[in-house]
């Protein structure tokens, strides 16, 4: 009883020990919030690239694409653990604001909107057509004209300073006119010798908002066949860019895609012999997470960075708790001598101590996570108070894509950050309770030394 | 006698390897935000020196839709003022490029129009390409073949991708790609798209990822001629490179004068449209981006500064621990004849060397760290395989290293202080140490 009741005591008489708490609180504090808004950037960050690109990507990086997609999404469509697949052609086009002499370089993505939708989410990445994507490229004041969706960065003017975007009730009646090189299958100008470039009138029917700065500020989304033609991936043996895969619900990320490899070298063996087979060779199957790694690696780098010089900070902590420790062990060189002195063994000793740091850690980590906790239910009202009196905002929303400032906490990070303070705090204590249960009663409880 | 207490009293200190701890602990602190703030100047300086370098001091940006005719006069009578030292025109536009027969790549390229010779007044840029770094000749954008005599200049980032795991280019798939005949499109106001088809005479390698990865450089007038054909010599941007020692503040005053006089006279422009034209320092147009990273600067060292608090709490308990194990030593040495305000101060004193020490240490290390940065990032990668910078991420090819002294000083000065205020209430109680009640013996 003396191994809890005693570290209790200690704890609530000496004032030394609630420093050293403390500090401890503070540390979680900090890293709860920081470590809080900083997952919660990452994993929205990588939930807005899986929605853009589904389970899994068979693709390939040339522009020229590659051949015989439809016999491999027929193959694919066999499987039930595919729940939907998509083909995609994507290329580069210049977009013309006719009047305006502007011009813009945009990725062109070429969609089927109804198969797109069900293999990634980019229906509800659309305003005006969120509940009827197959509409998409339709537009609503003239369904008979082609149409197209921008990348909701590219029209001007459309957020305000607290990053929300405004549409009006219909969309507005824009012309564009889109240019591309059309690529043979070998990479050469299909139209060589003639003007070289493709070009064809659109209407703005929609925009779409993934909240990918670099997607929705440069990308138009083309009707898929209308996109193929002007890339020159159409003719007798179409092309596609990429097929978009989902999973059905259950089916494991890693198994899927494994068997999507297998399927596509089996694909790519059969049809070796075909004209343009050598296309075939350039085309990858990967994750959503390898496919878009190039962009959330950096965050995720950054995460690291952050975590390691909060654990540099963190050996602070750790130094006030050994000092601290220290020093009331120096204090109570009477109580070890006399719990010596009737029978108690230096083990018991040493876990008297180890207890009390366990307390002094877990005390200060709790009330360092109760604070960040209530900080961050608390901190976009804060934000917005900040933004509405002084017009500070922690990310301005009109250089950032960043919503509300992320603060759901994830329980597992929070018990791994009070988990690694109360080590920490064990670890503080642990040589100095080691010094004080080796002491011997003799020494302690002889007259001179008292 | 108060020569021997202050010599016990020194003996006792500075034989505390505890002591060790805290220093150790302020030197790391101050190293962290001295490094964290030097990295962060370094990059919002690298900004704003890659826009001066790559724009000039002052840009006069001409309305949407609209173009500056007649520039010549315009940088002549720019070029006339002390303030000016040199200016130069740019036409500019986006496109796509095709980069060459079979390569099937296909890429959205910005376009600038420009007249080298006057541009390497105004801008480093001369030295940026790779091929005519070194050239006495001023860069020249002529080829003499099947592209009717175009040449241009690419960004490296156009002809080449940088290495996944080194994050660097391949000088000789860049070096190779000089010579090939690309094609460039662009659409005009007309809606009828044009391409052009040129050489690659040279590869632009500025370091700035944004400048690298997608500019085309044609001659001015070749662009002109393909999106305006009716109008002759245009521009919608002039670049001005001030003199040396010219104020740019008063400098744009005087640029806005000539550009009023040259709009209302030379151009007949109305007084709606040269109020919309944007004349401002390059620095200014990067103005909202540096405010944010100011801002993120701002809250990583509140955040960095408020747990190296924590060093004060550990001096605080470090100087109270030898207080308290060495009350009999501090009676003995009261005792002898050391007044109470002078143990306090001795105790403050060491607080201050604590300090200054471990401030003078952290100085150090966060400068050699900063300065070494990059060797250190290399190193990573090698030891590690994990590229910590990339110049697509992160702008530039190279970590700023570029110390920041003045934030040196104020950590420095502000760890001294920390370290000494840590050590002020243990001071406080080492001075009201009352020998009668430690030395008795019952």
């Amino acid at each position: 009883m003396y191994k809890f009741i005693l570290p209790l005591r200690y704890f609530l008489k000496r004032r030394i020990t609630h420093l050293a708490a403390a500090a401890v609180a503070l540390c979680v504090f900090i890293v709860v919030v920081v470590m809080t808004v900083m997952n919660g950037l990452v994993s929205e960050f990588k939930d807005k690239n899986h929605d853009f690109v589904g389970d899994c990507i068979v693709g390939t990086d040339s522009l020229v694409g590659f051949c015989y997609y439809e016999d491999f999404l027929s193959e694919l469509q066999k499987h039930k653990f595919v729940q939907a697949a998509s083909p995609v052609v994507k290329g580069f086009g210049l977009l013309t604001q006719p009047g305006t002499g502007q011009n813009i370089g945009v990725e062109i993505i070429g969609i089927e909107p109804v198969g797109f939708c069900e293999a990634t989410k980019f229906a509800q990445t659309l305003y005006y057509h969120k509940d009827k994507p197959s509409d998409v490229f339709s537009p609503t004041y003239n369904p008979a004209l082609a149409g197209c969706v921008v990348g909701i960065d590219m029209i001007s003017g459309s957020r305000d300073g607290a990053g929300k975007y405004h549409h009006g009730p219909e969309p507005l009646q824009i012309e564009l006119m889109i240019i591309c090189f059309p690529l043979t299958a070998r990479g050469a100008l299909a139209k060589a010798g003639t003007d070289l470039v493709n070009s064809k009138t659109v209407y703005y029917s929609d925009d779409s908002h993934t909240g990918l700065v670099k997607v929705d500020a440069r990308t138009i989304y083309l009707e898929f066949k209308l996109a193929r033609e002007l890339l020159g991936m159409a003719g007798a043996t179409p092309r596609a860019s990429a097929i978009h895969i989902k999973f059905a619900e259950g089916t494991r990320l890693k198994a899927g895609v494994g068997k999507i490899k297998k399927m596509w070298n089996d694909f790519a063996e059969t049809y070796a012999d075909r004209q343009y087979a050598n296309l075939l060779k350039n085309v990858t199957v990967q994750s959503w997470l390898d496919y878009r790694r190039g962009s959330i690696a950096p965050m995720e780098k950054e995460q690291t960075m952050l975590i390691l010089l909060f654990a540099m900070l963190g050996i602070i902590t750790v130094f006030i708790i050994f000092v601290v420790f220290y020093m009331i062990i120096s204090h109570k060189s009477k109580d070890i001598g006399i719990l010596k002195s009737v029978g108690v063994s230096r083990i018991a000793v040493l876990q008297l101590f180890v207890v009390f740091a366990a307390l002094v850690g877990t005390v200060g980590a709790l009330t360092g996570a109760g604070a960040g906790c209530v900080f961050l239910a608390k901190i976009n009202d804060m934000e917005d108070w900040l933004f509405e009196r002084f017009g500070w905002q922690l990310w301005d929303r009109t250089v950032y894509a960043i919503g509300d400032i992320p603060n759901d906490i994830e329980w597992q990070v929070l018990a791994v950050i009070i988990g690694a303070a109360v080590l920490a705090a064990l670890a503080g204590a642990f040589f100095p309770g080691l010094r004080g249960s080796s002491k011997q009663p003799v020494e302690v409880l002889q007259v001179s030394q008292l | 006698m108060k020569q021997l207490s202050l010599f016990l009293c020194l003996k006792y200190l500075g034989g505390k390897k505890i002591l060790l701890l805290s220093i150790a602990a302020v030197a790391m602190s101050c190293a962290l935000l001295i490094t964290v703030s030097s990295l962060f100047t370094g990059f919002i300086g690298a900004i704003e020196n890659s826009a001066d370098e790559h724009l000039g001091d002052i840009v006069i940006g001409a309305p949407a839709a609209m173009t500056i005719s007649k520039y010549d006069r315009l940088i002549s009578s720019l070029e006339a003022s002390d303030y000016i030292e040199a200016a130069t025109a740019v036409l500019s536009g986006q496109g796509l490029l095709h980069l060459g027969k079979g390569t099937g790549d296909v890429r959205a390229a910005r376009i600038w129009g420009i007249e080298p010779a006057s541009r390497s007044k105004v801008t480093p840029f001369a030295n940026l390409l790779i091929k005519h770094k070194n050239g006495t000749e001023p860069p020249t954008l002529t080829a003499a073949d099947d592209t009717d005599g175009i040449a241009g200049f690419v960004g490296i980032g156009v002809v080449a991708r940088p290495d996944d795991v080194t994050d660097e280019y391949d000088f000789k798939q860049v070096n190779a790609s000089i010579g090939r005949r690309v094609f460039l499109t662009t659409g005009t106001r007309e809606l009828k798209p044009k391409t052009i088809k040129f050489a690659i005479a040279d590869v632009v390698f500025s370091g700035v990822h944004e400048f690298d990865k997608d500019f085309v450089y044609l001659p001015i007038d070749v662009l002109a001629d393909k999106l305006y054909p009716s109008q002759g010599k245009v521009a919608d941007m002039i670049q001005i490179r001030l003199s040396d020692g010219a104020s740019p503040e008063s400098a744009l005053a005087v640029v806005r004068g000539i550009w009023r006089n040259f709009a209302q006279k030379e151009l007949g422009w109305s007084n709606y449209a040269i109020l919309l034209t944007k004349i401002n320092t390059s620095r200014q147009m990067q103005a909202k981006l540096l405010a944010e990273y100011k801002k993120q600067m701002g809250m990583l060292m509140l955040i960095f500064g408020v747990v190296s608090a924590g060093v004060v709490l550990l001096i605080f308990c470090i100087f109270y621990l030898i207080v308290i194990t060495k009350q009999k030593d501090i009676a003995v040495v009261k005792s002898c004849g050391l007044s109470s305000a002078s143990v306090g101060t001795l105790f403050l004193v060491f607080g201050f060397v604590t300090g200054f020490i471990g401030s003078g240490l952290g100085v150090v290390i966060g400068y050699l760290f900063t300065k070494n940065v990059n060797y250190v990032e290399r190193l990573i990668s090698v030891v590690f395989g994990l590229k910590l910078w990339k110049s697509s991420t992160y702008m530039f090819t190279r970590i700023p290293n570029q110390v920041n002294w003045e934030s040196v000083i104020w950590i420095g000065v502000a760890a001294v202080f920390a370290a000494a205020a840590g050590a002020l209430i243990p001071a406080i109680a080492a001075a009201t140490v009352r020998p009668v009640k430690i030395l008795r013996y019952e």
